[in-house]
């Protein structure tokens, strides 16, 4: 079985990462993949809360890594999908507890068992961001389109190329299609002509992902949420699909439709994206 | 400053490509590990090696770190004090000659 290992990492902290890693996951796990998520940032855990798993644990990444016990006996099995499961972080730990070695490892059987291990890295360069791309087949980034996240976003894929891994992709999260329009936010093309790496997603602002974690349950179950699609066509993208990156685009104002009809205004972003790169 | 690159008689840049500009020229020096230090010195030799061959305004010379078309450059202004070249051909220009011989007349500006 060929299973993939892929961290999901920011340098940054506050643009997504978690958000990113529960929604990537339930969505693969809905296509009937098997998935493990890792929460690799010890210390400061979430990725149980945004998945509504917070009152389950037992036993964490750190007790397995040291045998107090079982791999299995630590994975938390997710609520509604039997596919997916959570390896959460210590929470009274901190990240040197776990070494670049042990890591390793932990990826490796995890990939025993499943189909997709997606790792949740912890914000900054330091261990725990070494501890989290060490197993690493792929890399995603998450930034958010504001100078100082496309700025760590630029040095991570620098520290990523130096540990010998793949060329990330990226997740663009947060973006307001109204204030890119108004001109007072960087496009998506912005981003990628900065960073020259390829896109995997593109995720708008969307007060249902605060909903959706309130309530412990990924946006991508919820069929309304612009942000919950967008996450649902990014997991599409990693299992090969091809889907078209019109997420900016999916609900044009009436006076833009009008304009567009007449052939004024800017052109639909994945247009922009297409003649940028070719 | 001269190192954001909107054309004259263009508008004013919206924030978002003020930020993308910013961001770029940020991006270089994080890359290259190279500080406004070390540019300083590259300018300061830069001004020795030309300095040889034409008179140049140090004050008013640029050096900055640009990303454009994919690769990162160092980008240098350096603005030749004014003065015009004039050259008298002697003989005309008419006759064919392998020899060049005439006088190179420069006059400095009087601003």
């Amino acid at each position: 079985m060929d299973s993939r290992v892929i961290t999901i990492t920011s340098g940054k902290g506050g643009v997504g990462k978690t958000t990113t890693t529960a929604n990537l996951g339930t969505a693969l796990a809905m296509e009937g993949k098997k998935v493990a998520l890792v929460d690799g940032d010890i210390g400061l855990r979430n990725l149980d809360a945004v998945l509504g798993l917070e009152n389950r644990i037992v036993y964490d990444l750190v007790d397995v890594v040291e045998g107090q016990c079982r791999l299995r006996q630590a994975l938390i099995k997710d609520k509604r999908l039997p596919e997916l499961y959570l390896l959460p972080a210590a929470q009274t730990r901190d990240k040197n507890a776990v070494n670049s070695i042990q890591m390793e490892q932990l990826c490796q059987q995890l990939r025993q068992e499943f189909d997709f291990v997606i790792i949740d890295s912890p914000a900054g360069i330091e261990q725990g961001f070494r501890n989290a791309i060490v197993g690493a087949d792929e890399i995603i980034i998450v930034a958010n389109p504001e100078m100082a996240s496309v700025r760590d976003a630029d040095r991570i894929i620098g520290l990523v190329e130096a540990a010998g891994k793949p060329e990330p992709r990226l997740i663009l999260n947060r973006l307001r299609a109204e204030m890119i329009r108004r001109g007072d936010m960087m496009d998506v093309a912005d981003v990628l002509e900065v960073l020259g790496i390829d896109l995997l997603g593109i995720i708008p602002e969307d007060e249902a992902i605060i909903v959706a974690t309130n309530k412990g349950e990924p946006a991508v179950y919820e069929k309304r949420s612009r942000a919950g699609r967008a996450f649902l066509n990014a997991a599409m993208r990693i299992i090969g699909q091809e889907v078209p990156l019109d997420e900016l685009d999916e609900s044009p104002t009436l006076l833009e439709r009008l304009r567009r009809l007449v052939g004024f205004g800017p052109a639909p972003v994945e247009k922009r994206i297409r003649s940028q790169s070719s | 400053m001269g190192v954001f690159e909107f054309r004259v008689g263009r508008k004013k840049p919206t924030p978002g490509e003020l930020a993308k500009e910013r961001l770029k020229v940020v991006l270089v020096h994080d890359r290259l590990k190279l500080n406004p230090e070390l540019l300083e010195v590259i300018k300061k030799e830069l001004v020795s090696v030309v300095s040889r061959r034409l008179d140049i305004d140090e004050d008013q010379m640029q050096v900055s770190l640009a990303h454009e078309g994919g690769t990162d450059n160092l980008r240098t202004s350096i603005p030749i004090k004014r003065q015009k070249v004039k050259f008298e051909w002697d003989p005309p220009s008419h006759t064919p000659s392998t020899e060049l011989r005439g006088k190179i007349h420069i006059e400095e500006n009087d601003e």
